[in-house]
């Protein structure tokens, strides 16, 4: 062995020596993590609906209807500034009428978010927590995360509200029951 | 689910004779594919190789380029590709988080393949380096200092990820990617200009991005720096035509240069005399540039930007009602804060510390003379095998007058 291949073993093993001490910090064959939203501290900026890489935003509401009230006068559905509670779309509080209300039994109504057209504003999400049960929330859907390496919307968010979580458990609910 | 808080239940939930609670339906995480793209890679790195050194042909290389931006870029979404690992393994190797075995794997194949046999990596198997070697466009060649000079950049941007990530600053290289609304095909990106101008710049200049940004390019570059297999243009007796040196854009290739005249040697000891004594001067102003502008970085802290605009209170926040609504003490968030002012101080101070050294060592490089060379050679380290000197040399294309000594 001669003097050039002595110091390129050296080198090569100083260089590679970093990796072995990291190969024991690795967990699993696949990756643990995606981002989600923690429900507790968003404060529906808006910045769901804006800073996503997709467009629309791969965040949408969730209606988790166990915690509903199934008001007749929804304040995630109307508006505080509403002039009457009909389904005119200034009386509203969702810019693209994503939430579709169906009679349930007097005085009953359910409100079901129609996810092709959320865009994740957070609109409804805020007037339902101020004023109701707060059963609607803003969580990353799976389906359409692209889960970047960092999320666009968590370098943003400015109440700090996205969390990477284990795949396993891949949604934070807002409420318990209709664990999944 | 994992977590709940307890919202009030200021209308509780009505019994209902018939309606059933409608079920809530959660998809699952689309398919992972960063193990199947550790995988590929293995085998792209074998392709790269094949073409690149057994090959020697650019259009191979090309076709391999167009499979690897196909199935990296645009199949398998890429991210993360070893490129944005760097931050995932600083982010591990600093704080502890997990890290995945394919993360790995994607970030280390091609930096073992680098200290074996050069940057294979790069031709082929990158996905943000196939897409600019396929720019359309004549590719200028700048000035080699000019060139060195640029190549800089990608150490500052190294040094700054690093520093970044450590302090909780989160991935800046990913926010800033400039290919990467390309390959989501998904155009609302916060730096969407800098698309644009990357794009514009691979029209002009080959791997704008690779050469002067790209962070793990510097890493396959230390890597590749004592390479057992290092690129020959020629196996045939280099008649010195300068004709690579002119076809190589990236600025890979050496020329041989002639034994210095005393007058030229006396210079060259004077300024290698002048280097040396600077040495000193030149880290201690690295590290003070890197302390004193560690400031800069404040504003990116969430936890110091939070303190400042708490104590400000000029106007309501977001971030202030949030920070408010979370109950979180305001102690936590000031060690937070100076933790954050900590590891953003000592890292800056230190890259300042590293950038000199890196400059010097440069310098240093090129203060030598390399007369032992009389052939025109490839720089293993900066050449990004694109194979366009094999089709440049005239002693590789084979014409029938000269017999073909390979073989
Ligand atoms: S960016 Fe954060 S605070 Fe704003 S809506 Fe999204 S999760 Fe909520
Ligand atoms: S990880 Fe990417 S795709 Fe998913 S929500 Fe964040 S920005 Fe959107
Ligand atoms: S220099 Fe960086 S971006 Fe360019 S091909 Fe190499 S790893 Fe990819
Ligand atoms: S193969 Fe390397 S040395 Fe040759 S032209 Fe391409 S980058 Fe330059």
């Amino acid at each position: 062995m001669n003097r050039r291949n002595f110091l390129q073993s050296i080198f090569a093993v100083l260089l590679a020596a970093p990796f072995a001490l990291l190969f024991r910090r690795t967990k699993s064959a696949l990756p643990g993590t995606l981002w989600q939203i923690d429900p507790s501290k968003c404060i529906q900026c808006g910045q769901c609906a804006r800073a996503c890489i997709l467009r629309p935003s791969a965040v949408k509401c969730v209606h988790q209807y166990a915690a509903c009230g199934y008001c007749l006068f929804c304040s995630g559905y109307y508006h505080d500034q509403r002039h009457k509670f009909d389904t005119a779309a200034e009386n509203l509080r969702c810019p693209v009428d994503a939430i579709e209300r169906t009679y349930i039994e007097d005085p009953y109504f359910e409100y079901k978010i129609n996810e092709d057209k959320c865009i994740a504003c957070g609109k409804c999400v805020k007037g339902c927590a101020e004023f109701g049960n707060g059963s609607l929330f803003l969580q990353v859907r799976h389906n359409l995360c692209k889960n970047c390496n960092q999320c666009h919307i968590a370098a943003v968010c400015p109440a700090g509200a996205f969390v990477r979580v284990p795949a396993s458990r891949p949604y934070i609910f807002k409420h318990a029951g209709e664990a999944k | 689910m994992t977590t709940f808080f307890l919202a009030q239940a200021r209308f509780p939930a009505p019994e209902f004779e018939t309606y059933r609670l409608p079920e809530l339906v959660m998809e699952e995480a689309v398919f992972d594919s960063s193990l199947l793209r550790a995988g590929l890679l293995l085998l792209f790195l074998f392709g790269s190789g094949y073409c690149f050194y057994r090959r020697r042909s650019r259009k191979a290389l090309l076709l391999l380029h167009l499979l690897g931006l196909a199935v990296f870029g645009f199949l398998l979404h890429a991210c993360p590709c070893p490129v944005g690992i760097v931050q995932n393994i600083a982010e591990a190797a600093a704080t502890g988080a997990p890290l995945p075995l394919a993360y790995l794997l994607l970030f280390t194949l091609p930096l073992l393949c680098a200290l074996f046999c050069g940057r294979l990596f790069c031709a082929g198997a990158c996905p943000l380096g196939a897409l600019q070697e396929l720019m359309p466009g004549k590719k200028f060649r700048l000035p080699p200092a000019l060139d060195r000079f640029f190549r800089l950049g990608a150490v500052l941007v190294l040094l700054l990820v690093l520093v970044c990530t450590v302090a909780g600053i989160g991935f800046p290289l990913c926010r800033l990617d400039p290919y990467l609304p390309i390959f989501l095909r998904s155009f609302n990106h916060p730096y969407l200009w800098l698309t644009v101008v990357f794009l514009l710049l691979g029209l002009l200049l080959s791997r704008p991005f690779c050469r002067y940004i790209c962070p793990y390019g510097v890493l396959l570059r230390l890597f590749s720096l004592l390479a057992w297999k290092k690129p020959v243009i020629t196996t045939h007796d280099c008649i010195n035509c300068r004709l690579c040196q002119q076809s190589c854009p990236n600025n890979a290739i050496i020329a041989p240069e002639s034994a210095a005249s005393p007058a030229q040697r006396k210079r060259g000891l004077r300024r290698l005399e002048l280097l040396l004594a600077s040495i000193p001067l030149a880290l201690a102003l690295g590290g003070f540039l890197g302390y004193a502008a560690a400031p800069l970085l404040y504003p990116l802290h969430r936890a110091i930007s939070l303190e400042q605009k708490l104590q400000q209170r000029a106007e309501p926040e977001l971030a202030v009602e949030a920070f408010e609504k979370s109950q979180q003490p305001v102690t936590e968030l000031s060690a937070a804060a100076d933790r954050g002012r900590r590891v953003i101080r000592t890292g800056l101070t230190l890259s300042g510390l590293l950038f000199a050294a890196w400059v010097l060592a440069e310098l240093l490089a090129q203060a030598r003379r390399r007369p032992e060379e009389d052939i025109h050679c490839i720089d293993q380290t900066l050449c990004l095998c694109c194979g366009r000197c094999y089709q440049a040399c005239p002693l590789e294309k084979p014409r029938p007058s000269q017999p073909d000594r390979r073989t």
